[in-house]
């Protein structure tokens, strides 16, 4: 806390950006108690829509957490060492990201205290069910992925002080505070083997995940194939998005220079991330091409390309999203400009997210809305203080996080 | 109606005081055969009057909450988590004068999707035919919704849970009929045996040169509904008759999904062994 307290005396810039996001917080509990007492109701726009925002901001969240896996699993898992560095941070990341996403889910419950009936009468056909217990055992890897790729370096901090401080630090790291070279390494093979286990179950998840809308029969533009394919390809890219976004910022903000390696490194994320881009562009085209010709999708693909969705279609999800952000990674690489990456990781995410939320929408919306009209497609005021309230959790965690926490890029 | 051989004396004490009960209903008793009945609703569209004492009866029995002005209008109804039959006045597309009281409820699918996709097992299909909602487990995701092809499930926002037609299992479990069957004054709505309710079905839609709808739609229902014209004529949803068998297509959804994660894998293998970083 006096840490925290040191930090807003010495910067104002760190006082609003804390006011803010426990503003944000306090707006989504707020919405959060209205659905308590008033009802569900303060969350519902249209009773055929059920599934709104809190949902897509689910999949946002830990299909990132399943892309920050898969590209650091290059370093822990694949052996490519100018990986590793970036470890730490993105373990936190993929931790705060599934965890964040986690409470989306269970604020859209009706009842999310009836979850042990997921283990006492489980239905295995069902891809709800299959999700949910593939989480239930990658979250716990992830900390104990973190927890080694932390625990020397908590250690250090607990032999280097004193009263509190040494206490807390004990305790995080269960009383190991050896720091020699060889339990460094022996850290490194126990972070390898928890990672292997948290990646194999997070793909295993976010595919399920893919497959809850795959599985819909009724609801012809998730049915099939496509979608849990899809998800993959952008998760990959929200993955890259949010580290290199949140590496280049969190250093200009903490003021600390970055190591030519980690900057070689953003700048080869980048290149995978263009090309990544690039694909889910095709992937976008299909889709598109295929759905017009189905009369079970077309509505939906109509709605996108000429109806309420459109300005959401071609504007964030095609301009912003992908076609802006593919132009300026070129011109960022050919420049060496990493504040054009940055732009580049917030344009995609914005287009991501509400990619995930037309998606979902246009998605149910047929065959229903054939024979009625949608009137309206934004959420309701209320979910969207709680989806704020969302985000404001994110960062706060992560500001507090890279304060208190040893993440920091150790380059040669 | 066949007796078992060799039945115990229980079982006949049993049979003889269900039956007698079940043949003053007119529904066949569990005596009868060692089978379990399997039961259907019929909706003859043409015989509505469109009083909706139907839907006044569902709400008294399964004591539903009123949520709206339950005025007695043709103006379009929705299902709701409190309303559980609706009865709206729906016009030919093909001729726009000619009128028709459609009453809506669950249709009670042989092979539910909303039961396949519940994480819970939640919700049933029972042997006699009804597929119902257990409200005590329900966590409200709201997956059977998604799952439904006729948008039937709704979600209950004060109990936070999702609810529909239980077809009153609790009623047809006592071999009575369905409220809202019992209430109708003029026999549009009639309930007995499946094998019973789709001969008279077909005979009657074949008399008035129509379509029964829930003889193949989603795989077979246990609600059909006699109509004058095709539903999508009507403005009703059309499920797709073929239900691609379930559990063989979701394996397949599903094995494409882990499929493209093994891809993903394979493609950072390679790219940590061909990736330059340059």
């Amino acid at each position: 806390m006096e840490r925290i307290f040191q930090e807003i005396n010495r910067s104002p810039y760190f006082s609003i950006w804390i006011s803010l996001l426990v503003a944000l917080i306090a707006l989504g509990a707020y919405g959060v108690l209205l659905s308590l007492f008033v009802g569900m109701d303060v969350f519902k726009f249209h009773h055929a829509l059920p599934w709104t925002i809190k949902i897509s901001t689910y999949i946002f969240f830990v299909g990132s957490c399943t892309g920050i896996s898969m590209i650091t699993s290059l370093g822990h898992i694949f052996g490519v060492k100018r990986f590793e560095i970036i470890g730490k941070r993105a373990a936190l990341l993929a931790l705060i990201t599934v965890n964040v996403g986690m409470v989306s889910i269970l604020l859209h419950l009706g009842h999310p205290e009836r979850s042990y009936y997921f283990f006492l009468t489980p239905n295995i056909r069902s891809a709800i069910w299959g999700m949910s217990q593939f989480y239930t055992v990658a979250i716990p890897f992830i900390i104990v992925e973190l927890w080694f790729l932390m625990r020397s370096d908590m250690a250090r901090i607990a032999n280097n002080s004193t009263g509190y401080k040494q206490l807390i630090y004990s305790l995080a790291v269960l009383g190991q505070r050896d720091t020699s070279h060889e339990s460094v390494e022996r850290d490194h093979k126990w972070a390898m083997r928890a990672a292997v286990i948290a990646l194999v179950f997070e793909l295993a998840a976010f595919s399920t995940l893919g497959t809850i809308f795959g599985h819909t029969q009724a609801k012809a533009y998730w049915y099939g194939t496509y979608f849990p394919l899809f998800f993959l390809l952008t998760a990959a890219y929200s993955g890259i998005a949010w580290l290199i976004g949140i590496i280049i910022v969190t250093y200009h903000f903490q003021k600390k220079d970055m190591a030519n390696e980690l900057k070689k490194l953003i700048f080869e994320m980048a290149n995978i991330f263009a090309v990544l881009l690039s694909v889910s562009l095709l992937f976008i085209l299909y889709k598109v091409s295929v759905g017009l010709f189905d009369p079970n999708q077309s509505g939906a693909i109509m709605l996108m390309l000429k109806g309420n969705f459109s300005l959401s279609f071609w504007a964030f999800e095609i301009t912003l999203g992908t076609l802006i952000p593919i132009a300026l990674i070129l011109y960022s690489l050919k420049r060496q400009w990493l504040w054009g990456l940055v732009a580049a990781s917030v344009m995609a995410l914005i287009g991501l997210f509400l990619t995930r939320y037309d998606f979902l929408i246009t998605g149910q919306a047929f065959p229903y809305f054939r024979y009625s009209s949608l009137d309206t497609v934004l959420p309701t005021l209320v979910e969207s203080l709680v989806v704020g309230g969302i985000f404001g959790a994110f960062f706060l965690v992560y500001t507090l996080a890279v304060k208190f926490l040893p993440i920091d890029e150790k380059t040669h | 109606m066949e007796n078992n051989k060799g039945i115990s004396r229980r079982q006949f004490l049993e049979g003889l005081a269900v039956s007698t009960s079940g043949i003053a209903l007119g529904l066949p008793s569990l005596s009868e055969g060692a089978v379990t009945p399997i039961y259907a609703k019929l909706v003859d569209t043409q015989k509505c009057i469109g009083c909706k004492r139907c839907m006044s009866a569902c709400k008294r029995w399964n004591k539903l909450k009123i949520d709206r002005a339950e005025d007695l209008t043709d103006r379009e109804t929705e299902l709701t988590g409190n309303t559980w039959v609706v009865v709206n006045l729906k016009s030919d597309a093909k001729n726009r004068e000619d009128l028709t009281y459609i009453h809506w409820a669950c249709q009670h699918c042989e092979k539910p999707a909303c039961a396949g996709a519940c994480p819970v097992s939640a919700i049933k299909k029972y042997p006699e035919g009804p597929v119902v909602i257990d409200e005590k487990k329900c966590i409200g995701c709201k997956y059977c919704i998604m799952s439904c092809p006729y948008n039937v499930p709704q979600f209950d926002s004060k109990n936070r849970i999702t609810r529909k037609c239980t077809m009153c299992y609790d009623r047809v479990l006592r071999r009575i009929a369905p409220a809202c069957v019992a209430a109708c004054p003029v026999g549009a709505l009639d309930f007995g045996p499946k094998k019973e309710i789709l001969k008279k079905a077909k005979d009657r839609t074949e008399q008035i040169n129509g379509y029964l709808l829930g003889e193949h739609e989603a795989g077979g229902t246990n609600m059909l509904t006699i109509l004058k014209t095709k539903p999508e004529d009507l403005g009703l949803i059309v499920a797709a008759k073929e239900i691609i068998n379930k559990d063989l297509d979701k394996a397949r959804i599903s094995f494409s999904g882990f499929s493209g994660a093994a891809t993903a894998v394979a493609m950072l293998y390679l790219y940590s062994i061909f990736g330059k970083g340059e």
